[in-house]
């Protein structure tokens, strides 16, 4: 009974570990395929002979990666920004204040949640084209600043596990339900709150299709996952200089993963199992 | 008190009330952005069910997805979930190692897997060509152009597996003993104990994984951008890659983007994207309405 | 007190005054022209930007900001949102019918007359592609034309002595041409008719077999003519002599058409259909290369064809909404109709010079290679696509179609023709135009 036990934990194991490196392999192939040349990686070798590594400098001069960047972090800074200070008071109105309709509204951020985006993309297009900001980032930004139903509904799941004592402790004291919020809520919350603003960050960091609408034409507003789309009709096609942007991109986030882990996984589980 | 509700206010109704009021009556006229929208009344709609001759492809593209991508995804993290659920060691390394990819920018990952998966010079063939299998073409064949997005959707399953694992490890112990107690073997722990008790998990995963089917869009868009050969020189007119190969990866959102934003047929984009608000509400209503069915909740656990 | 508020309002009124001085200053300085072409690869923007700069050290009131890589697809983004430059240029004629069609390109007749340019001075084929419905909202900017490259080496290896004339030889030529590696793979491709693959797109292939696209109504007609059938058919027999999976594989290894990796450039295809600008790239990226220009081969049954090519060209035009369509028209006129600027195009471009002044230029360099696209494009039987108003969705679906029947082959290649034909019809009615208002190129 005992070394069947272990026969099957050797199996798993096994299997797990056949599962890792085929998970970790296409990250093994784009980093040895971002050190060769554009001839090696033309070519079906595995390894490269000699290291490029000036492919990562060369980067730089073919593609305007810096600008690229710049153009993520408005996005993404100025999104999130908005998007906490916006979605916060929401969702702590939907999960504490009593007023009629509070379920039918929380049933509504959820439909919200469900549609694609590509339902309200034409007359959103037509609208900034009318504000003549078609060509820049902010058709994408500003909403942001109106509340996110995702971050909403995360943060109210969140604030309905606050105990009502600590918010009426502050309300005896004399502080007003928007000081309440400010300070005793947002203090408690602060985990969610990481977690969401990870999240954005994250999203907003490998958002593709609008940000394509949007800047598709503008080359100079180009966050950094356009860019990187267009990469090769910039250079055509250089595999190895392809993979050696392809890997500086997905570099910072996974940068802020392993800074941020705690938050990542409380922030992941706070959306599944709570739900 | 309404103050607070304000902005998220104002922003539902300046982009999810006004748009989908806004997307029928453009749906009803002829508008390029250029001159004013011409009244057409049904034609548009009518264009899209008899005559478009892309409309049933992209369907039957995005319902694949439903059909396969989903599921797939959805039992690949399962399967995976609970593996590392009875592992003893090195949980955590493991965990990191499946959930890294899904951190992954989608651009980035499937501009990766086309390389990767590339018939000719890509390390997958190569490697299938020394145990003497001839690989397929991939993103090259029509065939296999879906199938290869699948693997690409597979290696980012680290979201969901993560989420399986934390419900299945939450599954309290006791009823584990008592089914042990009555004689149940591990298939049958899994299938009366642990399946039941994640089932909501589960439904959760599903209906998210059919949200993000029904819009797929950025990596059928790289993928067929990159694996076409086009966009080399500007505007060469080698055709459309959107679809390559042979309308394979043609999907719903991105035959949206094609009328509406490649040749500005808003009216007709618009008509695209009614049907597509419809469909998406009945799907998702059909299966929460349906989840009563096998969602257990934690009482009903006997 | 009140002193010193005097005195600091009387400051702040001189400072501002001589600030909005400053400011106005600027402002009557040169004007910005924003300049959207199409070039981006190898040393064509250079040589674009060159020209460019000449225009702008000769005119004090203008200065130019050139931007390359533009695609049709980005001007009618920029257009239609409303902040459009002040000059276009696209590669292709192919969304003409829309341009001119929507008034998304301004209608230069008027200036043409202002600047006394007649359109006499222009070939009679790029003045059908730069047309729509009697709109002329565009002028050409040298022009293309298609043709076959050779490798002579190869060649002699073959023991071929003279280039293919008709697409029997071709394809006898092209078999022998190919080399296999021991595994079956694909070595060295003789030709590679694959649509979709480099510059090979259904409309430059019709050329040589004579097919045509619409009747005089402006009616769809790939059913109706036996030479798109011959043509398929041929084409596909060829694919299926290498394998199409083969052939697949093959294009999948190659370097992009525009790097220094150009399967022809680096003996990989022995024979390729491309356009004249491909003796540039040669120049510049493999000058070793030993190869040779000539025209298309042509169908069996029409010798008379050979010698002709497809034509089509760079366009210019200015957009709806830009703002100083007067300097920008002077830009226009100076690119399109000045001898010099042409001459020098042409020489870096490699581009087919688009007036018949510029044609006979003693500024440019001869060269023997681009002599045959010059003969080319002179010859009578040479023609362009259908300017229809549903743009490049036209062309698009053709090849698409192409495309799956090169994949899976067909029962009845008649029927499918005349499905397209009405899909064709139908997708240009649903664009918003009525037929035949592009004409019969």
């Amino acid at each position: 009974m005992r070394r069947k036990r272990f026969l099957v934990a050797v199996a798993n194991h096994s299997f797990l570990i056949a599962a890792a490196i085929a998970f970790l392999a296409p990250f093994l192939f784009i980093m040895l395929t971002s050190l060769m040349t554009n001839e090696q990686a033309l070519s079906s070798r595995f390894w490269p002979h000699p290291f490029a590594w000036h492919n990562f400098v060369d980067v730089f001069h073919e593609a305007p990666l810096g600008r690229w960047t710049f153009n993520t972090l408005e996005y993404s800074v100025l999104g999130t920004l908005g998007l906490l200070l916006s979605s916060v008071p929401v969702a702590y109105a939907l999960a504490r204040l009593r007023f009629r309709g509070r379920n039918l509204m929380f049933m509504i951020v959820l439909v919200a949640l469900m549609l694609p985006p590509q339902v309200s993309v034409v007359p959103l297009y037509v609208m900034w084209a009318k504000l003549h900001l078609v060509g820049t980032l902010w058709p994408v930004i500003l909403p942001n600043w109106f509340g996110d139903a995702f971050s909403i509904f995360l943060l109210r799941q969140f604030f309905l596990t606050i105990p009502e004592e600590y918010l009426d402790a502050a309300r005896v004291d004399g502080l007003g339900e928007l000081r309440v919020l400010s300070t005793v809520v947002v203090r408690l919350a602060k985990p969610a709150i990481a977690a969401v603003a990870l999240f954005s960050f994250l999203y907003t960091f490998n958002d593709f299709f609008l940000p394509l609408l949007y800047t598709g034409e503008n080359p100079h507003n180009w966050p950094l996952q356009i860019g990187l789309s267009q990469f090769r009709s910039l250079h055509q096609v250089q595999w190895n200089l392809t993979m050696a942007a392809t890997l500086l991109v997905m570099a910072p986030v996974i940068v802020i993963f392993f800074l941020a882990q705690k938050a990542f996984v409380e922030g992941v589980t706070l959306t599944g199992v709570k739900g | 008190m309404l103050l607070l509700l304000a902005p998220w206010l104002v922003g539902f109704s300046v982009f999810f009330g006004y748009p989908i009021v806004m997307a029928v009556y453009l749906s009803l006229n002829h508008y390029d952005l250029l001159s004013p929208p011409r009244w057409v009344g049904l034609a548009n709609y009518r264009y899209l069910f008899t005559i478009d001759p892309q409309v049933g492809t992209a369907v039957k593209n995005t319902l694949w997805l439903v059909a396969i991508l989903v599921p797939a995804q959805v039992l690949f993290a399962l399967g995976i979930a609970l593996m590392l659920a009875r592992a003893r060691r090195g949980v955590g390394i493991f965990r990191t190692i499946f959930y890294l990819p899904a951190l992954a920018p989608p651009v980035a990952a499937t501009l990766g897997f086309v390389y990767i998966l590339n018939p000719a010079t890509g390390p997958v063939n190569a490697l299938l060509g020394h145990l003497g299998i001839s690989g397929p073409l991939w993103f090259q064949d029509p065939a296999w152009a879906k199938p290869s997005l699948v693997v690409l959707g597979l290696w980012g399953v680290g979201n969901t597996m993560v989420i399986f694992l934390a419900a299945v490890l939450d599954v309290p112990r006791h009823l584990y003993e008592s089914a042990e107690i009555d004689g149940a073997g591990p298939w049958q722990r899994l299938r009366w104990v642990t399946l039941p008790s994640i089932s909501p998990v589960i439904l959760f995963a599903v209906v998210l994984g059919v949200i993000q089917a029904l819009q797929y869009f950025t990596q059928a868009y790289v993928a067929a951008n990159i694996a076409s050969g086009q966009a080399s020189q500007a505007a060469d007119v080698t055709a459309a890659s959107l679809g390559y190969p042979q309308d394979s990866t043609l999907f719903y959102p991105v035959l949206l983007y094609q009328h509406g934003f490649s040749d500005y047929q808003m009216g007709y984009a618009s008509a695209l994207s009614v049907v597509l608000l419809i469909v998406s509400f009945a799907v998702t209503l059909v299966i929460v309405v349906n989840s009563r069915r096998w969602v257990h909740h934690a009482g009903a656990i006997r | 007190m009140r002193r010193v508020v005097i005195a600091a309002a009387f400051a702040a009124v001189v400072g501002l005054a001589a600030a909005t001085a400053a400011v106005g200053a600027r402002q009557a300085g040169p004007t910005k022209l924003t300049v959207w072409v199409g070039w981006s690869a190898g040393k064509e923007l250079v040589t674009f930007k060159k020209v460019a700069a000449e225009y702008d050290k000769a005119h004090a009131d203008v200065t130019l900001d050139v931007v390359g890589g533009i695609t049709d697809q980005k001007i009618t983004a920029a257009i239609r949102a409303g902040n459009p430059p002040d000059v276009v240029s696209s590669f292709n004629s192919y969304d003409v019918g829309i341009y001119c069609g929507t008034g998304a390109w301004l209608d230069l007749k008027p200036y043409m007359a202002k600047s006394h340019i007649s359109t006499s001075i222009f070939p009679k084929a790029t003045m059908y592609y730069t047309q729509y419905n009697g709109t002329r909202c565009a002028l050409p900017l040298l022009a293309d034309t298609y043709g076959l490259y050779y490798n002579t080496a190869l060649f002699k290896k073959a023991h071929i002595t003279h280039p293919p004339r008709t697409i029997s030889e071709l394809t006898a030529d092209a078999k022998k041409l190919t080399q296999r590696n021991p595994d079956g793979s694909l070595k060295v491709v003789g030709l590679d008719p694959f649509i979709g693959f480099y510059e090979n797109v259904p409309e430059r292939w019709a050329q040589a077999y004579g097919a045509k696209y619409i009747d005089s109504k402006g009616h769809a007609i790939l059913a109706n003519q036996p030479a798109w059938q011959k043509m398929m058919k041929w084409q596909k027999s060829l694919i299926d002599w290498y394998g199409y999976k083969n052939l697949v594989k093959f294009q999948a290894g190659l370097g992009d058409e525009f790097s220094a990796s150009n399967g022809f450039e680096t003996g990989k295809l022995a024979m390729n259909m491309d356009g004249e600008w491909r003796v540039a790239f040669i120049a510049n990226e493999a000058p070793k290369l030993q190869y040779g220009t000539a025209p298309l081969p042509v169908d069996d049954a029409q010798p008379d064809l050979y010698g002709s090519g497809y034509i089509n060209g760079t366009i210019i035009g200015l957009p709806k909404g830009g703002h100083n369509v007067d300097k920008a028209w002077q830009l226009v006129d100076y690119l399109t109709t000045n001898t010099h600027a042409l001459a020098e195009l042409t020489n870096g471009l490699k581009n087919v010079p688009s007036t018949s002044a510029s044609a006979k230029s003693k500024e440019i360099v001869p060269n023997a290679h681009f002599e045959t696209f010059i003969k080319i494009f002179n010859n009578a039987r040479s023609s362009t696509s259908p300017i229809m108003a549903s743009g490049q969705s036209y062309t698009n679906l053709v090849q698409t179609f192409w495309q799956n029947y090169q994949a899976k082959g067909s029962k009845s290649l008649g029927a499918d023709l005349k499905k397209l034909d009405s899909q064709l019809d139908a997708q240009v009615k649903q664009a918003g135009g009525g037929n035949g208002g592009g004409g019969v190129p």
